[in-house]
């Protein structure tokens, strides 16, 4: 009997393919749309085409799995999404950090949760449309990869898959690029190979996170406070630290001589710390829930590796000491710029990821 | 072999209503029962002799049905059709009804009537006690169900259609999932409309009925001809027609023996699942309840995850109802019961009907059980995750 792999699928064109390729290879497949964000009123609905979980791109998953004739279910995990996702994504912004949602999404839904379903289901492995890749060596571990088309690559989102979930996850698109991708849609005749990109998060209508979080926090954990330099000046009045990220440049409503720069969010306080671009650079960071692919670097005293601090960002030099099972010290090489507490630090070793954690302050010296 | 158990959804068409299809389509299927022609006089035959066969499924008098495109047109024709006197503002149903009862009556309410919803009991029973009072001089309309579709709990609609006539209001049964289950004649419930749906008694989907007692007066919501004695304006849909006239004919036929079957094999199964699955409750009333219903809370498990994975497995039951993207929610017949969202989340519903046989019923009585302690086992319904999914 062949194999039974559950795909998650999004409507998109990554996933579609996915789980195309997949059949292809002779897996028995199973669709799953899953339904997080909270139902939204039909013209929020609308605003939100192209991201996920709408009802159009349930159609557009359905669709796919009715052409290349495979069982497609739709399940609600919406009570665990609310938990597990947007509550913590409302608290990291009210305690002035930029969370990540879709690492936590990853690791708390993808890889935890829709894997228990999958083993309800007697599935053998959980396949996403992610661009990264999982190889197995010749003692049998697993590493994970960045995916071969480096504009796409997806392997930061993903640094908190551990053995276990690599063991039973496929990426099947990890090899390819997007065009190659949208060719192979186009070539299956799925209707959705030339569908945008999805850029924003899921669950924030018209990408306003600060909107989001005024509209989904308890109004007495809204800080507001003060915007000032670096010498304590007050410059301007803020509704809330939470409409603000470490490097934002606009949106501050302050005229200046030269560009002004979010350096920093002091939650006790309420105070938004403005500086110019060259201020943003730190020379370290401490991160925390810190999850390692190999945890023999955890023994060695000091790695060198390169890290990613935000998905967009380049890899920059650095070297990386754990401090205790999930804290670590990363020290940049030449200085990291707009070091963000609450976003992601991935640890890379050429394509490899070694693992990751998230950022909870910033090193000066 | 697929298992089907969700015949409360919507049965497998019975021989004799596609046989009386094919003969109709694969015959001159041209003529409007409209028309004066030869053509139109037959085609208004084969209309006319189908609404006696349905009719006589309910001891009505053939000219009372009203032949529609299902039950929740009919539910809209009688709900919005029983409004027109001003003076009566208010409208009395239940907690358990079907959608196609719920959401119109919740857009007159917002339109300004005022809308009483009476409780049941934890097994689904209305109440009459205390509740009869709600039935008053301004009550235009009383609508509710006479079998529940999700629990089966039949009702004792006596007491209501009572009040209903004492105030003057109209008396409106959904008795979709009733008829063929169990014997109904509108004579018994006292009824003024009665909704009637083919597909669950193995005619075609998008055809119905609904009773019009004669006298009843009724607005009619689709206008625009003089079809169905101007009730309800538009060419019929003839073929639909035929077919739910024949399992009509079919229905009445085997009734007696069906239902004895059905409800032997719906005892056989609760049975060995009670032995098999540690915990599991029956949700409704052992008597009194459509025998082929059986909804079941299944400890430990989402039914959710249930219903995927005896999918996969071939065996076909349902939850609740589906959202607009597919996904399952839980019953809300279950909530007014008074179970827990999460005892609601748990249960699933199994509907047998003219076309299960032993044999089905006992590869899902083996593959059940086994089933549900996979699911479980792999993914624990709250608390702190288990170990590492790692073997």
């Amino acid at each position: 009997m062949s194999e039974r792999v559950l795909v998650a699928m999004s409507g998109g064109v990554d996933s579609s393919v996915a789980a195309a390729l997949l059949r292809e290879q002779g897996y028995e497949v199973i669709g799953i749309a899953m339904r997080l964000a909270p139902e939204r009123p039909p013209t929020a609905m609308a605003r939100r085409r192209g991201t996920c979980c709408s009802h159009d791109d349930f159609e557009d998953a359905r669709r796919v799995a009715e052409k290349l004739d495979f069982p497609f279910y739709v399940i609600d995990l919406r009570a665990e999404f609310e938990t597990r996702v947007v509550d913590n994504f409302v608290s990291e912004y009210l305690t002035g950090r930029t969370p990540n949602p879709c690492v936590m999404c990853n690791r708390e839904i993808k890889f935890d949760r829709l894997w228990q379903r999958a083993a309800a289901l007697e599935a053998d492995f959980v396949a996403t449309g992610h661009y990264a890749r999982i190889e197995r060596d010749e003692a049998g571990r697993f590493h994970l990869l960045r995916a071969r088309d480096e504009s796409k690559d997806q392997s930061y989102f993903l640094f908190t898959l551990g053995q276990c979930e690599m063991a039973r996850t496929l990426f099947p698109l990890g090899s390819l690029s997007k065009t190659r991708v949208r060719a192979l849609a186009r070539a299956l005749g799925l209707a959705n190979a030339d569908k945008p990109e999805s850029q924003e998060i899921c669950f924030v209508p018209q990408n306003d996170y600060a909107a989001f979080v005024t509209h989904n926090a308890p109004p007495e954990r809204i800080r507001s406070g003060n915007i000032r330099n670096a010498s304590g000046l007050k410059l301007a009045r803020h509704r809330g630290i939470h409409q603000f990220t470490v490097g934002q440049r606009r949106g501050l409503g302050i005229a200046s001589t030269a560009p002004l720069y979010v350096r920093a969010i002091d939650a006790e306080t309420g105070d938004i710390t403005v500086g110019q671009r060259g201020d943003l650079v730190s020379a370290g960071l401490i991160a925390g829930m810190v999850r390692l692919a190999d945890p023999e670097i955890s023994s060695r005293s000091e790695v060198k590796v390169e890290v990613k601090i935000r998905y967009r960002h380049p890899p920059l030099p650095a070297s990386l000491r754990i401090l205790d099972q999930d804290r670590a010290h990363v020290r940049f090489q030449n200085g990291g710029p707009a070091v963000t507490p609450g976003q992601a630090c991935v640890f890379y070793r050429g394509d490899e990821v070694l693992g990751g954690g998230i950022i909870e302050t910033a090193l000066e010296s | 072999m697929r298992i089907y158990l969700d015949h409360n959804a919507g049965g497998p068409l019975r021989p004799a209503a596609r046989d009386a299809m094919a003969r109709f389509i694969a015959g001159n299927a041209e003529g409007n029962p409209s028309s004066v022609h030869c053509s139109g006089q037959r085609a208004r035959r084969l209309l006319e002799q189908a609404r006696a066969e349905v009719a006589s499924l309910i001891e009505a008098p053939a000219r009372s049905i009203v032949f529609t495109s299902g039950g929740t047109e009919s539910n809209n024709l009688a709900i919005f059709g029983a409004l027109h006197n001003p003076a009566r503002r208010r409208i009395v149903t239940s907690t358990i009804e079907h959608s196609s009862i719920i959401v119109p009556i919740t857009e007159l309410e917002r339109r300004g009537f005022e809308v009483i919803r009476l409780s049941v009991d934890r097994d689904g029973k209305l109440l009459a006690d205390g509740n009869l009072d709600t039935i008053d001089q301004n009550t235009a309309l009383v609508s509710v169900g006479l079998a529940n579709a999700e629990v089966g709990t039949i009702q004792d609609l006596r007491p209501f259609s009572q009040a209903a006539h004492r105030a003057g209001a109209i008396f409106h049964v959904d008795a979709a999932q009733a008829v063929g289950r169990i014997h109904v004649a509108v004579e018994d419930s006292g009824c003024d409309l009665m909704t009637l749906s083919a597909h669950k008694l193995g005619g075609p989907a998008g055809i119905g009925g609904l009773y019009v007692r004669p006298g009843c007066t009724l607005a009619p919501q689709l206008l625009g001809g003089p079809q169905e004695t101007g009730m309800r304006a538009g060419t019929p849909n003839l073929c639909g027609v035929t077919g739910f006239g024949a399992a009509a004919r079919e229905t009445m036929a085997c009734m007696a023996d069906e239902q004895e079957r059905i409800a032997m094999l719906a005892r056989l199964l609760l049975r060995r699942l009670e032995g098999l699955v540690n915990g599991l409750h029956l949700n409704g009333p052992r008597e009194g309840r459509i025998q082929n219903t059986l909804n079941l809370t299944f400890p430990a498990v989402l039914g959710e995850t249930l219903l995927i994975a005896l999918d996969l497995e071939g065996i076909e039951i349902s939850m609740g109802s589906a959202c607009a993207a597919g996904a399952v929610e839980p019953s809300h017949v279950l909530l007014a019961m008074g179970r827990r969202a999460m005892e609601a989340r748990s249960s699933v519903r199994l509907s047998l009907g003219w076309s299960t046989t032993l044999e089905e019923i006992e590869r899902a009585a083996e593959i059940i059980p086994s089933v549900w302690r996979r699911v479980a086992a792999a993914e624990p319904l709250s608390g702190p995750r288990e170990a590492e999914p790692c073997s």
